[in-house]
């Protein structure tokens, strides 16, 4: 592996492309207006009321939510944790359908897919809630509220995929909060999209019930799931969730063939060890197989941690390579520009496929799905 | 936001935090008050909690509520709640005239089974002849339209008390309270200096039962994230967070309607009218009644007890630990006037 020379405007450009990442989603409207007015946005007239799915009865107008692990009991006019789902006089309603809080025009590589047309755009939106509560989690002002905390605006399916249309993007993305939420929502921009000759990516903490996900297996194009540690200690300490169903869900979205990368995002003293690195390569290598892509990303302060530093550089590199000795043949490290684990390398030859910058591909070197050079097949999306 | 206020809101937090793990109770429970709300009388060794109750404060016929002696009953339980002669009296002691009061109301049941505006318009009365100015008196819910619902007049910017929902105006930095972290209220944050809670007697499905402590949760931006294992210890940390607990000076539930099952939403069938008004600065012997007389009247309908379909609010032991008040009923004493 050879480290990339970096040019100053290439390195400005990938700067600058990072800038969008910490932006607030909230403000993604307001911030790009040409594409807000393309999208002819303007302020939802409230909440949604769309029946939900994956839902029973409980009895006396209660009902058990079967959405994710965390089954919630939802009286009537109550909700579950998520806080945008409703139950109505006993029936489940969801409040966020068709209402994204946020929108914007990504590159894929931002998700980050780096197996997934690399060099594209990605029309990606949110809608309010998650599930879970991590306290590091950077988006929190739209996942960690409730639907009527945060402007929203009206947004069918079928007007997502015409902005995908619109902008030239072969992807549209459910990202930033948690798309298991919004899950009605996400099957129906997803049915669209293929429907329409596009792909649908659902970026997600993997905190969804089988069923659920088996469902949007029919239609998503593909799937990024934060691993957000490898101890059930970490879930429920720092996210107030469970590791084994996240595993789960893992396990089924490989065998359902659905094109998946996993993140980890590394913060200092509580999942940053090198047996925790090594424990997450043996998993992925044995359960999901070695050419599943990992992505060991960098930490910054953020929600309610604040006071833990963000991830030295040189822990990443560790937790890669200590990956990479494990097995695993496609293992990268974000937030970091410039890291040569930027970079995708052929696992055969060793030589430089893809060149990046963050999350600016540079240079694709990828010829019909091989390596130019050894001819060996790279797995992944790349047409 | 910035970070220096990010992180000044995190020290509070861990701070608050701290204090509670290291000696099992928040500091100063019960000392905050100008005139000291605190929890026992003078001579007394048991928290006061105070009834009234007339079962004739609704025409029996159209409903209609009597005013005037809605009026009697709240003085009548404000003034033994706080070992006062006047109700007056107790207001000049448990507020200061410089004060700016926030009224929580829990109106999430909406007509019915919401505190009435009468008796909250009696509070503000008080509150104005014991030197309050008008415009620092707040009445205020989670949102406009809960408000509106269980018939407040919403009062934004106009003369007079104000009355307003939080809506989405929180104070985006969130701070660490116990075992959660929220951002809370932006008035409460950033403007009011005492507490009244004005809550109702209910049941809550999760919770077991919805009384004084869980109206908290409407402070919160997110109290959706707290309701797992019985909301215990959730409810009692929330209420220990100095920002709520430091400006408490008294609870109050209108329990002229009660509900004993089918909560915290409104269920005729599990109303009944209890004709009360309860009152008590001792936030916790207040909820501690309020469980009891949720079970009782489950026992006489011929219900489980919450206990017996393992919901009991286990919060309010987490609340007593955290040194917010009395559980214990042998140390509380339920004085009806």
């Amino acid at each position: 592996m050879t480290e990339p020379e970096l040019h100053r405007r290439q390195l400005l450009v990938a700067l600058a492309s990072g800038a969008v990442a910490i932006c607030c989603p909230r403000l993604a409207f307001a911030q790009d207006e040409s594409l807000g007015a393309s999208l002819e946005s303007g302020p939802a007239t409230g909440l949604s009321a769309h029946p939900a799915r994956w839902w029973k009865s409980a009895g006396e107008l209660r009902i058990e939510c079967e959405l994710c692990p965390n089954k919630c009991r939802v009286a009537d006019r109550e909700r579950g944790t998520c806080g945008v789902r409703e139950n109505r006089d006993g029936k489940y309603y969801t409040l966020v359908y068709g209402r994204p809080c946020a929108m914007h025009i990504d590159p894929v590589e931002k998700k980050p897919f780096f197996h997934v047309l690399p060099g594209t755009t990605a029309v990606s939106l949110a809608a309010p809630g998650c599930n879970i509560q991590c306290k590091f989690c950077q988006n929190w002002e739209i996942s960690q509220v409730r639907p009527e905390q945060v402007q929203t605006y009206a947004k069918s399916p079928e007007s997502i995929v015409e902005a995908a249309r619109r902008f030239g993007s072969p992807t549209v993305a459910c990202t930033y909060s948690e798309p298991v939420v919004w899950s009605e929502y996400v099957f129906d921009i997803a049915a669209a999209t293929k429907k329409a000759g596009l792909r649908t990516l659902m970026v997600s903490n993997g905190f969804i019930e089988p069923g659920a996900m088996n469902d949007l297996c029919g239609v998503l194009g593909a799937v990024k799931i934060d691993l957000k540690g490898m101890t059930e200690k970490f879930y429920k300490e720092q996210c107030v969730g469970k590791l084994a169903p996240v595993l789960d869900t893992l396990r089924l979205l490989v065998k359902r063939q659905i094109w998946t990368e996993i993140v980890t995002l590394v913060i200092p003293g509580l999942n940053d060890s090198e047996q925790e690195a090594r424990e997450l390569a043996r998993f992925v290598k044995k359960d999901l197989g070695p050419d599943v892509p990992v992505h060991f990303t960098r930490f910054h302060p953020s929600y309610r941690l604040q006071n833990v530093p963000s991830t030295p550089v040189s822990t990443l590199t560790r937790a890669r390579d200590v990956a990479i000795a494990e097995g695993l043949h496609y293992v990268y490290v974000g937030n970091v520009p410039g890291h040569p684990g930027n970079n995708t390398y052929c696992p055969g030859c060793k030589k430089m496929l893809i060149r990046r910058i963050s999350m600016t591909t540079l240079e694709n070197r990828i010829k019909s799905d091989h390596c130019p050079d050894c001819k060996r097949s790279i797995p992944g999306i790349w047409s | 936001m910035t970070i220096d206020r990010v992180r000044r809101r995190l020290l509070e937090g861990m701070l608050a935090a701290a204090t509670m793990a290291v000696t099992g109770c928040a500091k100063g429970a019960a000392s905050a008050s100008p005139g000291g709300s605190a929890k026992r009388l003078k001579n007394s060794t048991k928290s006061i909690v105070a009834r009234a109750k007339r079962d004739d404060v609704k025409d029996a016929k159209t409903g209609a509520l009597d005013t005037v002696k809605l009026e009697s009953m709240l003085g009548a339980a404000i003034v033994r709640a706080t070992g006062e002669s006047t109700p007056l009296g107790s207001f000049h002691r448990l507020f200061r005239p410089s004060d700016v009061v926030g009224i929580k109301v829990g109106t999430l049941a909406g007509p019915g089974l919401s505190p009435h505006p009468e008796l909250v318009q009696q509070l503000v009365r008080w509150l104005i002849a014991a030197g309050v100015r008008d415009e620092n008196i707040v009445i205020w819910d989670r949102l406009d339209n809960e408000l509106e619902r269980a018939g407040f007049k919403l009062n934004r910017k106009g003369s007079g008390p104000r009355c307003l929902g939080t809506n989405q105006d929180y104070d985006w930095t969130p701070v660490e309270w116990g075992a959660g972290g929220s951002c809370f209220a932006s008035i409460l944050v950033n403007e009011l200096t005492a507490l009244i809670n004005v809550a109702v007697l209910k049941d809550h499905d999760l919770a077991g039962i919805s009384a004084g402590l869980k109206n908290w949760y409407g402070v919160i931006h997110n109290p959706n994230k707290y309701h797992d294992s019985g909301c215990d210890p959730y409810v009692a940390h929330l209420a220990a967070y100095p920002m709520i607990k430091d400006k408490l000076r008294l609870t109050i539930i209108d329990g002229l309607v009660a509900q004993c099952h089918g909560g915290p939403a409104r269920s005729p069938r599990w109303a009944w009218p209890l004709n009360s008004v309860m009152v008590s600065t001792d936030p916790v012997a207040l909820d501690s009644v309020a469980w009891k007389m949720i079970e009782d009247q489950r026992q006489k309908l011929g219900l489980k007890s919450l206990t017996a379909e393992e919901r009991e609010p286990k919060w309010i032991a987490s609340a007593a630990k955290a040194g917010l008040g009395e559980n214990r009923i042998d140390r509380i004493e339920l004085v009806d006037v």
